[in-house]
């Protein structure tokens, strides 16, 4: 998975960042608690898993003898991240020593799911009244879809016109407003100007599945409070969701009024499927619903592939989507295009304009990795040594001069203090070239200060 | 790395439950002698306890994955697959992705003890094999399961299995117990063990020492679960950071191949391995003659 900045936070950081009052309000439902749960390390989950059904505060130096000398590091993390999620509330007990306790809202709520089981949100409509359900295929292809145009859409200023016209038609759906929102930080709109990718909208699009629902979701619960939604709601809406079994449908009746109106955004992005009985409407979550929480990017949401890359650096990708066509282009020349193949080449160039465009060398091969053909992908590797090695090479090229900010001096009055003045700089760490015939060294500029007041010391 | 995805933390446990009605039967008449002792348990206590930490196991992840194999007096047999229930009982207008686990366990288990019982009615039920369980069966079901797992899909889900035993062991169940641990042992699979009898199981202190599991008995059954919870819930991955009980020492006594009784010392044949208490002409698993002791004497009088 690429690691790019945008990233950097997952949903479980988001709900981690949410003010102590509203967290513990959180807690109230249990379906948060039980996906918090499940996204914290795994020594995290044991540790509040072993706290469950004691009620006395345990003191932080028992705990550290439950670990062995090598886990302190990911005891340390494990606690962290239970004090950052309020799971675990820090007391500091008489002896000034601190002493951790769960939750009392947390553990009641899971302590209720060991006892009586896990529940569903909601009952799921019986079947006689849902005359048509889509299959799980039929699910798997509308997400597909909805998905793309929603990612097109994302990019409209760029992507639009490459866009069949029956795709246009369906954007027209998606409200303008959250459009803006979500293309916010994706393209940089300059007045009088054309709107253009920016570098995270270039990653944007290389970016699996996951990692984009993600990032748009994201967008979504921020700017939630623009569009009169609580944040709250959204995210235990959001949380909520993740808990229905694919494919199932459920009420509409069931939900609220303002996770109505939420609903109706995120079967634009494919979240889930409305539909309409003669009498009732439902919704059926998609597997990115379900997995929301999960953030899961393993086998689970894997799609089929479709780019073969052979030695010669040549592609083939068998697809008809024009998206699919845009994102090669974005670091290959494409040579021609069959009505099911487009078959395009890996070369110096495109790379390079790629990667002025900010997209990086480990983005491009986890993307050929991640899409490859099956006939390809259960070889190993899936994408021809050679050509990573390549893609990776080149990159490299482009930062074969590295610039540091670097002050000279010269003129040593003699060898002593030359060579004094060089274990200094080396010291510090700052000493980047030395020349001792000439008596001259080079050192970093943040060391400028501490050099003067060195070399004023040695006169 | 903030957006790291803690998948490696997955496991799919395999519980063997001991419902031999011989040792629970055994363990309410203890209960009802002295009372809220600590140290015994009835069978509902202990269904009170295990229930939870099922539950408790597939909370931890959703791709955790539970199994319930009952180990009876006669017989043994799935109880409970917590995969199963996703895929065949989501249509069924129920409960849908995760039924009331308790329900299906106590449902199923109602119907194996029956079962169990039935199949018992020809043989004598004071017979001395009655009293010691299904492990060996139960094992070879449990690893039939796990194969089956990682050969059938893409997915690798770390494999435990978790004997909640409290029957004695069985020494006549000593060749296929040990076949088992071995079979384990190749396929990587930690046996870890929670014996609630009243004495050490030996078979299980080798199984979970072969196998790098943990063998543990709790000194105080009423806290079964925080055992289970603090123990037996820590995924193999974890396990690598955090303290657990250390083996106290193992019983390696085998036990004889020709009667079935555990043996000190004894008599081992020398192209098979098998073990014998008493001196054999022949190995009765290999067929191989072994050199008799009587030789000798006719070596002396050669001499003369």
């Amino acid at each position: 998975m690429p690691q790019v900045r945008i990233l950097a936070k997952n949903f479980m950081d988001m709900v981690a960042a949410l003010p102590a009052t509203k967290l513990d309000k959180l807690y109230e439902n249990p379906f948060i608690c039980e996906a918090v749960l499940r996204s914290l390390p795994p020594l995290a989950k044991k540790y509040a898993l072993q706290l469950l059904f004691i009620d006395s505060p345990i003191s932080a130096k028992t705990m550290e003898g439950w670990v062995l000398a090598d886990g302190i590091s990911k005891h340390r993390v494990a606690i962290d991240r239970l004090l950052q999620l309020r799971v675990f509330l820090e007391e500091i007990d008489r002896k000034k020593e601190s002493t951790y306790k769960l939750n009392p809202k947390f553990q009641g709520n899971i302590q209720k799911y060991l006892v009586y089981g896990g529940s569903l949100p909601r009952q799921p409509m019986p079947s006689n009244v849902t005359v048509r359900l889509p299959t799980l295929e039929d699910l798997e292809t509308y997400v597909l879809e909805q998905w793309e145009v929603a990612t097109a859409a994302i990019n409209q200023g760029f992507l639009l016109q490459l866009i069949s016209s029956s795709q246009v038609e369906k954007l027209t759906s998606f409200s303008a407003s959250m459009m803006k929102f979500f293309q916010r930080g994706l393209l940089s709109a300059r007045e009088n100007e054309a709107p253009k990718l920016t570098e995270n909208g270039f990653q944007f699009l290389l970016m699996d599945t996951n990692a984009q629902l993600w990032y748009i979701i994201r967008e979504y619960i921020s700017t939630a409070e623009d569009r009169g939604v609580e944040q709250m709601d959204l995210i235990s809406f959001l949380l909520e969701l993740s808990f229905h079994t694919t494919g199932e449908a459920y009420n509409l009746n069931t939900l609220t009024d303002i996770q109505r109106s939420v609903i109706k955004d995120l079967a634009n992005l494919g979240l889930v499927k409305l539909q309409q009985g003669r009498k009732e409407s439902w919704f059926i979550p998609t597997k990115l619903a379900t997995n929301l929480s999960v953030s899961l990017s393993d086998s689970s949401a894997r799609k089929q592939g479709f780019v073969v890359v052979e030695t010669n650096f040549r592609m083939y990708s068998y697809s008809t989507s024009k998206l699919h066509c845009e994102i090669l282009r974005l670091f290959s020349r494409i040579e021609y295009q069959l009505p099911n193949l487009i078959v395009g080449a890996i070369t110096k160039e495109s790379l390079y304009s790629a990667f002025e465009n900010g997209i990086n060398s480990d983005q491009i091969i986890s993307f050929l990795q991640e899409n490859a053909h099956p006939r390809v992908a259960e070889r190993i590797p899936a994408v021809p040594e050679n050509v990573t090695d390549q893609i990776r090479l080149w990159e490299n090229d482009r930062n074969r001069v590295e610039m540091t900010l670097a002050h000279v001096y010269e003129d040593f009055p003699s060898k002593e203090v030359f060579e004094a003045t060089c274990d200094f700089a080396r010291d510090m760490g700052g000493l980047l070239w030395e020349d001792t015939d000439k008596k001259r060294l080079v050192v970093r500029g943040e060391y400028h200060q501490d050099m003067k007041d060195f070399l004023r010391r040695q006169k | 790395m903030a957006s790291k995805l803690y998948t490696d933390d997955v496991s799919l446990v395999v519980v063997l439950l001991d419902v031999n009605p011989f040792f629970w039967g055994g363990a309410l008449k203890k209960t009802t002698t002295t009372t809220n002792s600590p140290s015994v348990l009835s069978f509902s206590n202990f269904l009170n306890h295990v229930l939870p930490f099922l539950n408790s196991i597939l909370l931890l992840n959703q791709l955790n994955q539970v199994v319930v194999i009952a180990c009876g007096a006669n017989t043994c047999g799935y109880i409970y697959d917590s995969s199963e229930t996703k895929t065949s009982e989501a249509g069924v207008g129920g409960s849908g992705r995760m039924p009331d686990l308790c329900e299906r366990v106590l449902g199923s288990l109602e119907e194996f003890v029956v079962n169990d019982q039935r199949t018992g009615w020809g043989a004598d039920p004071t017979a001395a094999n009655a009293a010691s369980g299904m492990l060996s069966g139960s094992l070879s079901l449990a690893l039939c399961y796990i194969q089956r797992v990682l050969r059938g899909g893409l997915l690798h889900p770390q494999p435990r299995i978790l004997c909640v035993q409290g029957s004695p062991d069985g020494p006549e169940q000593y060749v296929a117990v040990m076949n088992s641990i071995f079979s384990a042992q190749r396929s990587m699979v930690p046996i870890d063990s929670c014996v609630i009898g009243v004495q050490h199981s030996a078979f299980l202190q080798q199984a979970s020492y072969i196998t790098g599991g943990v063998y543990l008995k709790p000194q105080q059954l009423d806290g079964l679960f925080q055992y289970l919870s603090m123990v037996f819930a820590t995924d193999l991955h974890s396990r690598n950071f955090i303290q657990l009980p250390k083996p106290v020492g193992v019983d390696f006594r085998a036990s004889c191949f020709c009667h079935k009784k555990t043996i000190d010392m004894g008599y081992v044949c020398s192209v098979c391995l098998s073990i014998f208490c008493k001196q054999h002409k022949k190995c009765s698993t290999c067929g191989s003659e072994f050199n008799q002791p009587h030789l000798v004497p006719i070596s002396t009088s050669e001499q003369k």
